[in-house]
C-alpha cells in the first residue's frame, strides 16, 4: 500500500497541489509527505498500534524528512547558482554595452574643440606661473587653484585609515587582545632575521625615502607631489618593517605618532586652505611671496603643503601594512 | 597619437585584466594585477603625466599588491594550490613552518 | 656615428638577453628553474640596455639616472630571486632533500624506472 501511496506523492499534479497548499516545497521531488498527515493516515487505518510504535515511527519519518529538505536545499541551491550566473552575464553584457556605446560618443582624443578646452584651463595655462610661483603647472593647480579638493582627498584617505583601524585594531589591553596576542604573536610577525634582506634593506631604505623626500620637495618644480612621494616613503617603512620587524619600527612609529603626524598635517592644510570653500576657487590674495619661480623655497604655500600630504599619504599606507599584518602599528 | 608601442600595451592590459579575473589562484590573480599596474605606469608615461605614472608604481604595483599578499595569508589562502596539487596533504608541521615564514 | 653603432648594438644584445630569459620563464617547468631564467635579464639584460643608454646619451644626467637604475635592479632583483627560492625550498613538500618529500613523485620516479 506505502508503494502506491508513494508513488502517487511523486506525481507532478500531486507536487503542484501540494506547493500551492503551501504545505511543501516544489523542488522537493521525493518527500511528498509529512509527519502529521502520515501519522492521521495511518491511526485511521491502523487503530491496533501501540503508543511505543508510534513515536518510532514519528523519529524515524522526522529523521527522513531532514535527510531529504537537506537534498532539497542543495538543489535549490544549484538552481539559484544556475539564475545567478545567466543574470551576472546579461548585466556584464548589458553593461558592456552601454559603456561602448559611451565611448563611441565622446569627442575625439585631443580635439580642439573640446569641452575641456575651454577659458579655464586657458587661464592656468597662462597665468599659472605669474599667480601660484609653480613652475610646475599641475603642483600650482591641485595645491593653489583647487586645493580644497585636494584637502578633500587626504580627509578621504585619513578617513579610510581611520576606518581600517576600526574594523583590524586588536587592543592589546584587553583579554581577548592579550589571548590573540599570545597566540598568534610570538614569532610569527616578526620575520626570521635574513642577513640577506636585512642588508639590501640598509642601503636601500635609505636610498628610497632619500627618493621620496626628493619628490615631495620638488612638488612644484618637477613631476610629483605629496601623493606620489609618500606612497613612495610608505613603500620604504614597510620594507624596513618586513626585513627587522615590528620591534625596531615601534621606535619611530606608534599609534601615537600615527595620529600626531596625521592630525596635525591635516590640521595645517585645513587651516591654511578651508577658506577657498567661502571665497570661491581663486581664493584670496596670499601675503606669503612668491618667490622666483624655479627656486625650492618658492611659490608659497605649495611646499608645505606638500610636505602635509606627503605625510599623511605615508602614514596612511604604513598603518595600513600594520593594522593588516598586526592588528595595530 | 597612438603608435603600435600604445597599441601593444594596451593590448596587454587587456589581457592582464581578463587573466585577472579568470585564473584560479588568488595569488596568481594578485601577481598578474602588478603586472597590469606596471603596464598602466608605463602608459601614463606615454601619455605624458609622470607623476601619475610615479603614484600607480608605487601604490598599485607596491603597496595594493603587499596588501593583498598579507590578507591572502591571513585567511590561509596562499596554500591551496599546493594542496590541490599534491596527493599527499601537508602535515600540520609544515602548515606551522610557512606560517613562521 | 660609432658611438650609435655600439649603442644599438648594446641595446639588440640587452633585448635578445631578454627574449632568452621570457623564453625560459615558459620552457622550464620546475619553480628554481624558471627563476634562474628569470634572474638573467633583470642582471645581464639591464646592464646591457642600461649601457646602451649611458653610451648613446653619454656623460650626463641622464646617464647618472640610468645607472641608478641599474644599480637599484642588481640590489632588488637578486634578493627577490632569494626569496622566492627560499619560500620555495620551504614550502614544496617535492623539494629535494626535504624531509616532507610526497608520496606520489617517488611512485612515480619508481614508475619510470620500471620502464
Amino acid at each position: 500500500m506505502s508503494k502506491i501511496r508513494s508513488d502517487y506523492e511523486k506525481t507532478l499534479w500531486r507536487k503542484i497541489v501540494r506547493f500551492v497548499n503551501g504545505e511543501k516545497d516544489f523542488f522537493d521531488e521525493q518527500s511528498g509527505f509529512d509527519v502529521e498527515s502520515e501519522e492521521l493516515e495511518s491511526r485511521k487505518h491502523n487503530n491496533f498500534f501501540e503508543e511505543t510504535e508510534w513515536k518510532k515511527k514519528k523519529v524515524q519519518i522526522t529523521e527522513l524528512i531532514e535527510e531529504r529538505s537537506e537534498e532539497t536545499d542543495r538543489r535549490a541551491i544549484k538552481l539559484y547558482e544556475k539564475f545567478y550566473r545567466l543574470f551576472a552575464v546579461i548585466t556584464c553584457v548589458a553593461i558592456i554595452a552601454i559603456l561602448l556605446a559611451t565611448v563611441t560618443n565622446l569627442p575625439d582624443y585631443g580635439d580642439a574643440s573640446n569641452p575641456a578646452n575651454n577659458e579655464v584651463s586657458k587661464k592656468y595655462i597662462e597665468d599659472g606661473i605669474k599667480d601660484t610661483g609653480a613652475v610646475n603647472i599641475v603642483a600650482g593647480m591641485i595645491l593653489d587653484y583647487r586645493a580644497f579638493d585636494t584637502l578633500g582627498e587626504s580627509h578621504v584617505l585619513f578617513i579610510a585609515a581611520v576606518c581600517v583601524m576600526i574594523l583590524l585594531k586588536i587592543d592589546p589591553d584587553s583579554e581577548k587582545g592579550k589571548r590573540f596576542i599570545n597566540l598568534e604573536n610570538d614569532r610569527a610577525y616578526e620575520p626570521k632575521n635574513d642577513p640577506i634582506l636585512a642588508w639590501a634593506t640598509r642601503i636601500l631604505v635609505p636610498l628610497i625615502i632619500t627618493f621620496g623626500i626628493y619628490i615631495i620637495v620638488n612638488g612644484h618644480l618637477s613631476p610629483g607631489g605629496g601623493f606620489s612621494g609618500g606612497a613612495i616613503i610608505g613603500a620604504g617603512l614597510i620594507l624596513y618593517l618586513n626585513a627587522f620587524g615590528f620591534k625596531k619600527t615601534e621606535r619611530f612609529f606608534t599609534q601615537k605618532t600615527f595620529s600626531v603626524v596625521s592630525v596635525s598635517a591635516l590640521l595645517f592644510y585645513s587651516v591654511s586652505k578651508t577658506y577657498a570653500f567661502f571665497t570661491g576657487a581663486n581664493g584670496l590674495h596670499s601675503f606669503i611671496s612668491k618667490g622666483t619661480p624655479g627656486d625650492i623655497l618658492s611659490s608659497g604655500l605649495i611646499l608645505p603643503l606638500n610636505i602635509c600630504v606627503g605625510a599623511v599619504v605615508a602614514c596612511t599606507m604604513y598603518s595600513f601594512y600594520g593594522m593588516f599584518r598586526k592588528g595595530g602599528l | 597619437m597612438i603608435n603600435a608601442f600604445t597599441v601593444v600595451l594596451l593590448g596587454f592590459l587587456i589581457i592582464c585584466a581578463i587573466c585577472t579575473c579568470f585564473s584560479k589562484n588568488f595569488l596568481t590573480s594578485v601577481i598578474i594585477f602588478m603586472s597590469y599596474s606596471v603596464i598602466m605606469s608605463i602608459l601614463w608615461m606615454v601619455l605624458e603625466s609622470p607623476d601619475l605614472a610615479i603614484t600607480e608604481a608605487a601604490v598599485g604595483a607596491g603597496v595594493t599588491s603587499v596588501l593583498f599578499f598579507v590578507t591572502l595569508k591571513k585567511i590561509h589562502a596562499m596554500n591551496d594550490q599546493k594542496n590541490e596539487d599534491n596527493i599527499a596533504p601537508l602535515d600540520e608541521k609544515e602548515k606551522d613552518r610557512s606560517a613562521d615564514m | 656615428m660609432i658611438r650609435e653603432i655600439i649603442a644599438a648594438v648594446l641595446f639588440i644584445l640587452g633585448t635578445l638577453i631578454y627574449i632568452t630569459a621570457t623564453f625560459g620563464v615558459y620552457k622550464f617547468k620546475y619553480v628554481l628553474n624558471r627563476m634562474h631564467a628569470a634572474a638573467l635579464g633583470d642582471t645581464l639584460g639591464i646592464l646591457l640596455a642600461v649601457s646602451g643608454a649611458v653610451v648613446y646619451y653619454g656623460f650626463g644626467f641622464i646617464s647618472f639616472k640610468s645607472i641608478l637604475i641599474l644599480v637599484f635592479l642588481w640590489i632588488t632583483s637578486p634578493v627577490a630571486s632569494h626569496f622566492i627560492a627560499k619560500l620555495e625550498y620551504t614550502t614544496d613538500p617535492e623539494a629535494e632533500g626535504n624531509e616532507y618529500r610526497s608520496v606520489s613523485l617517488k611512485e612515480l620516479e619508481k614508475e619510470e624506472e620500471n620502464k
